[in-house]
C-alpha cells in the first residue's frame, strides 16, 4: 500500500476515534448517571478489599472495577472521569476491529467498513459512555480474536500464549466472555483441517482449561461468600423477539417498541440478502466467515437457551461480546455484492443507523434512558425535611443518592439495609401494608419514586393511591415516574 | 467450467440441513397454535413439500463414490442421430460438421429429418446439408412420436449398437466419443449422458436464466445421481447402447419427455448409466420467453405424466435410491403449486386477516431463519456458487407454467412435443406473465387495505415482507418476459 493511501486509511480511522470522542464528551457523557454506573461507583469508591467483596456479592467479575477504581483513583472519582474508562476501550475497539477484519479478510475496505459500523453504532456509543465493564469486554472479545485468527493462519507459542492471556482477562471481564471460548472451540472442530496447527482441538482445550481454571480461585471466593447476590435486578425469560432485539439493538440502537416492530418485523427480507450474499461470485467464502458467524451467534444463543432453560439472564449488553464479529461479518457480506450493489448496501444500512442513532439521541422515549439527576432536581427542589423519598426498586437508590443533595429523608419499599450482609429482600405483599406505614407514617408527604420495575411497582403503587391522597405524579424517561403523596394533614412545625 | 468443479460436502452440514428442515416442519405441525385450519392444511402440505425437497436434494448430493468401469481401447462402430425439425441450415451445418470432425474410429453421421412431418418450409434444407457433408439424411414422410418417433423410424432403418443422439443446435467437441464410449466396456451399461451447455448464455435474460437453471441440474443434481445409478437421458449429448434401447421398445413415444421415460424404462430392466461430469458439446440456450416457456411446459408436462402414469415408486426393477432420485426430479414440478400457495398466503392475510399459524412472528423467524439459511448456504455450496438470482428468479416465476403442466396432466389434455426454437420467435410476451403483475397488483391493493384494517403492525410488516421477497424474486422473470430484441452478439464456438 502506498504511503499516501495508508495515510488515508490512518485518517479515517482517527476520523472514526474522532466521531466516537466527540459524541461521547458532547451527548452521551452529559446524560445522568444510570442505576448500573451508580452501582459502579458505590463498588470503586471504596478500598480494594472492600470493593472485591461487593463485586463477589454481585454478578460481575472483578477486572473492570479495579482498573475503574485506579483509573478514579489517577484521574478522579466523577462519574464524567468514570465514563471516559469507556471511551479509551470504545476507542480501542474502533481501531481493533479494522485490524482485525483486514487481517482476517485481507482487504482494507472491509476493515474500514466494520470499524466504521461500530463507530456509529448507537448501542456502542451508549455503552462508549456508561461506567460498566461492556466496551471493555468488546475490546477483549476483538483482541481475543486476533490471537485466534493468528492461531489460524500460523501456530506459534507466542499466540497461544496471548490467546491464553486475553481470555484470562476476558474471563475475568465477564462471566459471558466463556460463550467467545465455545464458540472458538466448535470453529475449531469445524475448521480442523485449516487450522496451521497440527493439534490445534487438544491445545485450545489446555489453553482454554489453563484460562478456565485462573477463574477459579475466584468462583471459590464467591462461593465462601454464598454467591449471594446483592443487586441482581429479576429477569425475565427471553422471547424470540428478545434475541432478534438483541441483533437490532446491536446494529440500530435502543428504539423505541413502534421503531423495533418495524425492524424485526422485516426479517423476511434477510433470506433475500442471504441468497444475494451467496450467489454466483469470484470471490471465494474464507474459512474466517465460519469464526466470524459463530462468534456473532452462538454466545447469543447459548445465552437465549440457558436462560430460556435454566435460569434467565439474558440482557444484550452482556452479550456485546458478539457485536465486533456480527460488524466484521456484515462488512464481509457487503463486499460480497457486485460492486455498485455493494456501494448501494453500505450507504443505506450507514444512512439508517445514523438516522436511528439520531433517534435514539433526542427521543425522550427511548428505552434505556434513566434520567435520575432530573428526577432528583425535582426532588430537591419539592421535597423537604418534613417529606420522605420512597423507593422501588430498592437498588435504584444508589443513582438517586449520588445527586440527591436535599433534607428529605431517602429509603426503599421493600426496605432494604444495604450494608448489611444478603441479597436485597424480596418482595412480600403481605408485609406492605406494615413497611409503608413504617416508611411514611411519620412524615408530611411521600414521594415514590418507582423505576426497574421488579414486578411489584404496580401493587405498591396502588397500596398508595388505596391509602393515601395522591397529589400529582410526573414522568422523567420510560419507567421512572415520581408520584406525591399527602400522608398527614397536620400543620408543620417551623422551628426558628 | 465453474458448475462442474468438484465440491466438498461436510456431511455434517448435510446432516444439519435435513435436521433442521424437520425440526422446522416438527415446529409447524405440532408445535405451533394453529390459526385458519384450511390455511393451515395448505402451509403444511407445502412444508411437506420443501421437507421432500431437502431430502431429496440431500441424498442427491450425500458424498459416495461409485465404480466405473472405463477402457478407452472400447471402440465399437457408433450411429450419430443429428434429431432435425426446421431448425436453420447454418445451425444444422455447424453441428454436422463438427460431428463428422469427432475423433473415433467407427462412425457415421445420421440426420434425422422432421421437417416434412411438421409442415416446415425449409425441410429439404436438411437433404441438402447431408448431400454436401456426404452424409445420409432420413427424411420421415409419416408423422408420430415426435422425437422419439423420429429416433425409432431411423433404428429401424441402421444397425450400429450404439446411438449417439445430439439436438440441431448441439456442436459436439471432436472427443466426444473417446470421452463417453469407454463406459460401454461394462455390458449393463445402458447409456451415457454428457451436460448441455448453453453457449448463448450471455445473449439475453432469457438464455441466461435458462442456462442458469440448467447448471444447478448439470453440476450437483447429475453428478448426485450418477453416484445411485440414476442419470437419466436429457435428449441430447447422449448415447445408447441400442440393445437396451430394444428392450424397453425404443425411445418411449408415450411421453413428450420422452428421454426422462426411456430412461426409467431402460433403468427398471437393470441397466446402468453413467454421467460424464465435461462438457463435450455445446448448444443454444431458448432466446425468447415463448421458446423458453414451451420448454419448460414441455419437461414440467412430461415429468409430472410420469409421476401420474409410470410413478416410479410402483416400477420394481428400480432401486429405492432410484426410485427416491426419478420421484424428486419429477415431483419438482409440483413446485408451481407450493409457490402459489405461499406467494398467497400474504394476499389472504392482507385482504382477510387470517393466517395459518397464530405463533409470534419473531418465534416463527427463530425457527425459520436457521433452517433457511443453512438450506441457502448448502445449495449455493454445492454448486460452487453458481446458482444465482436470476435462476431462482426462472424457478419461482414458472410456476404458472408448471401450474398449467400440472393441470393439462390432471385432466390428461393432449399437448404435442414443441421443438426448442434455435432462433428468437419475435414479439411481446408480456401476456405470458400476466399472473405475476397481477399478484403484484393484488399486493399493493392488499396492503393499502391491510395498513386501513389494523395499522403497520408486526404481523402486518412481516406479510409485507413476504410479498416483496415474491415481487423482488418475480421481478427478472416479468423483465425477461417484456425484453426487447438485443443486437445478436456473435457466439465462438
Amino acid at each position: 500500500m502506498s504511503p499516501w493511501k495508508r495515510g488515508i486509511v490512518y485518517a479515517l480511522l482517527a476520523l472514526m476515534a474522532g466521531f466516537a470522542v466527540f459524541f461521547s464528551l458532547t451527548v452521551f457523557s452529559q446524560t445522568s448517571l444510570r442505576l448500573d454506573e451508580a452501582q459502579s461507583l458505590f463498588q470503586t469508591n471504596r478500598d480494594l478489599g472492600g470493593m472485591v467483596h461487593l463485586i463477589a456479592q454481585d454478578v460481575h467479575v472483578p477486572f473492570y472495577h479495579t482498573l475503574l477504581h485506579f483509573w478514579q483513583l489517577i484521574f478522579g472519582a466523577d462519574i464524567f472521569t468514570a465514563r471516559m474508562l469507556s471511551l479509551v476501550f470504545f476507542a480501542g475497539t474502533i481501531l481493533l476491529t479494522y485490524y482485525l477484519a483486514t487481517y482476517a479478510f485481507g482487504r482494507r475496505s472491509i476493515g474500514l467498513f466494520a470499524a466504521l459500523l461500530v463507530t456509529i453504532s448507537p448501542f456502542m456509543n451508549w455503552y462508549g459512555s456508561e461506567a460498566r465493564m461492556y466496551t471493555m469486554l468488546s475490546f477483549m472479545a476483538v483482541l481475543h480474536a486476533i490471537f485466534y485468527i493468528k492461531i489460524l493462519r500460523a501456530s506459534s507459542t507466542s499466540s497461544w500464549i496471548l490467546w491464553t492471556v486475553t481470555a484470562i482477562l476476558g474471563l475475568y471481564t465477564h462471566y459471558f466472555f466463556v460463550f467467545v471460548l465455545l464458540a472458538e472451540l466448535v470453529a475449531m472442530v469445524l475448521l480442523k483441517r485449516h487450522f496451521a496447527d497440527r493439534k490445534p482441538i487438544r491445545n485450545i482445550i489446555i489453553a482454554g482449561a489453563i484460562a478456565g481454571l485462573s477463574l477459579v480461585p475466584w468462583l471459590l471466593y464467591v462461593y465462601s461468600l454464598g454467591f449471594a447476590s446483592n443487586t441482581q435486578p429479576a429477569l425475565s425469560e427471553p422471547s424470540a423477539g428478545d434475541l432478534f432485539d438483541t441483533y437490532a439493538q446491536f446494529i440500530f440502537g435502543f428504539q423505541t417498541s413502534s421503531i423495533n416492530t418495524v425492524i424485526i418485523s422485516m426479517w423476511p427480507v434477510a433470506v433475500l440478502l442471504a441468497f444475494f450474499t451467496l450467489q454466483k461470485s469470484n470471490k471465494k467464502i474464507p474459512p474466517e466467515t465460519t469464526v466470524f458467524v459463530l462468534l456473532a451467534t452462538l454466545p447469543v444463543l447459548c445465552a437465549f437457551l440457558i436462560s430460556v432453560t435454566i435460569r434467565p439472564f439474558y440482557l444484550s449488553r452482556y452479550l456485546i461480546v458478539a457485536l465486533p464479529a456480527l460488524f466484521i461479518f456484515i462488512a464481509w457480506l457487503a463486499s460480497r455484492y457486485r460492486k455498485r450493489v455493494a456501494l448501494l448496501v453500505r450507504i443505506g444500512l450507514v444512512a439508517m443507523v445514523g438516522v436511528l442513532f439520531v433517534i435514539q439521541v433526542t427521543s425522550p422515549n427511548t428505552p434505556v434512558k434513566e434520567d435520575y439527576r432530573e428526577t432528583v432536581e425535582y426532588l430537591t427542589e419539592n421535597a423537604d425535611s418534613s417529606d420522605v423519598i420512597v423507593l422501588a426498586a430498592p437498588f435504584t437508590i444508589y443513582p438517586v443518592e449520588y445527586y440527591y443533595k436535599g433534607t428529605a429523608k431517602l429509603t426503599t419499599q421493600p426496605i432494604w439495609d444495604r450494608f448489611s450482609a444478603g441479597s436485597v429482600p424480596a418482595f412480600d405483599e403481605a408485609t406492605v401494608k406494615q413497611q409503608t406505614e413504617a416508611n411514611v407514617s411519620s412524615y408530611q408527604k411521600a414521594w415514590l419514586v418507582l423505576s426497574y420495575d421488579q414486578g411489584y411497582n404496580d401493587k405498591l403503587k396502588k397500596y398508595y393511591d388505596d391509602h393515601y391522597q395522591k397529589l400529582g405524579e410526573r414522568k422523567f424517561s420510560p419507567g421512572l415516574v415520581v408520584y406525591e403523596y399527602q400522608i398527614r394533614y397536620d400543620p408543620k412545625v417551623t422551628i426558628e | 467450467m465453474e458448475f462442474l468443479k468438484s465440491v466438498q460436502v461436510s456431511r455434517l452440514l448435510l446432516l444439519l440441513n435435513v435436521t433442521l428442515s424437520i425440526a422446522y416442519f416438527v415446529c409447524v405441525v405440532w408445535l405451533f397454535p394453529i390459526g385458519n385450519p384450511i390455511l393451515f392444511a395448505f402451509l403444511v402440505a407445502s412444508e411437506i413439500f420443501h421437507v421432500w425437497q431437502v431430502i431429496g436434494y440431500i441424498h442427491t448430493i450425500w458424498p459416495r463414490k461409485r465404480k466405473r468401469s472405463f477402457d478407452a481401447r472400447f471402440q465399437p462402430h457408433v450411429a450419430v442421430f443429428i434429431t432435425v425439425c426446421g431448425e436453420p441450415a447454418d445451425i444444422i451445418e455447424a453441428t454436422v460438421i463438427a460431428a463428422k470432425a469427432m475423433r473415433y474410429p467407427h462412425f457415421s453421421v445420421y440426420l434425422l429429418n422432421d421437417g416434412k412431418v411438421a409442415n416446415r418450409k425449409n425441410w429439404q434444407e436438411a437433404e441438402i446439408i447431408a448431400q454436401r457433408q456426404g452424409i445420409r439424411c432420413i427424411t420421415r414422410t409419416e408423422p408420430g412420436g415426435a422425437k422419439a418417433g423420429n429416433i425409432n423410424h431411423t433404428l429401424r432403418l441402421t444397425v450400429e449398437p450404439y446411438i449417439v443422439v445430439f439436438d440441431a443446435d448441439h456442436i459436439p467437441k471432436p472427443e466426444f466419443l473417446i470421452e463417453t464410449m469407454g463406459y460401454f466396456v461394462d455390458e449393463k451399461m445402458g447409456f451415457v449422458q454428457s451436460p448441455q451447455y448453453y453457449k448463448n448464455y450471455e445473449l439475453n435474460q432469457v438464455a441466461g436464466g435458462s442456462w442458469e437453471q440448467q447448471a444447478l441440474f448439470f453440476g450437483p443434481l447429475l453428478k448426485g445421481k450418477d453416484t445411485v445409478n440414476a442419470t437419466f437421458m436429457c435428449g441430447t449429448n447422449m448415447v445408447i447402447r441400442r440393445s437396451a434401447l430394444d428392450e424397453v421398445g425404443g425411445m418411449s413415444e408415450q411421453s413428450i419427455a420422452e428421454d426422462f421415460l426411456t430412461s426409467l424404462l431402460i433403468h427398471n430392466k437393470k441397466w446402468k448409466s453413467t454421467y460424464v461430469d465435461k462438457v463435450l458439446a455445446e448448444g443454444l440456450a431458448p432466446e425468447d420467453f415463448l421458446s423458453y416457456y414451451k420448454q419448460q411446459f414441455r419437461w414440467a408436462r412430461g415429468s409430472l405424466e410420469i409421476l401420474f402414469a409410470y410413478n416410479p415408486l410402483f416400477q420394481r426393477g428400480l432401486t429405492w435410491a432410484q426410485r427416491l432420485q426419478y420421484i424428486a426430479s419429477a415431483s419438482f414440478y409440483l413446485s408451481g403449486l407450493v409457490v402459489l400457495l405461499n406467494a398467497l398466503l400474504p394476499l389472504v392475510y392482507f385482504f382477510g386477516a387470517v393466517k395459518p399459524l397464530t405463533i409470534n412472528t419473531m418465534t416463527l423467524a427463530l425457527i425459520f431463519l436457521p433452517y433457511i439459511f443453512v438450506v441457502l448456504y448448502t445449495l449455493q455450496h454445492t454448486s460452487n456458487f453458481t446458482y444465482t438470482f436470476r435462476a431462482l428468479s426462472f424457478s419461482l416465476g414458472s410456476f404458472t407454467i408448471y401450474l398449467k403442466a400440472l393441470w393439462f396432466t390432471i385432466i390428461r389434455h393432449k399437448s404435442g412435443f414443441a421443438v426448442t426454437s434455435k432462433k428468437r420467435v419475435s414479439g411481446n410476451h408480456g401476456r405470458l406473465v400476466t399472473p405475476h403483475l397481477v399478484y403484484i397488483g393484488l399486493v399493493v391493493a392488499g396492503i393499502a387495505w391491510g395498513v386501513m384494517r389494523e395499522g403497520w403492525s408486526a404481523s402486518m410488516l412481516s406479510n409485507i415482507a413476504w410479498a416483496f421477497i415474491y415481487i423482488a424474486a418475480f421481478s427478472p422473470f416479468i423483465a425477461a418476459a417484456f425484453e426487447r430484441e438485443r443486437k445478436p452478439v456473435e457466439v465462438l464456438a
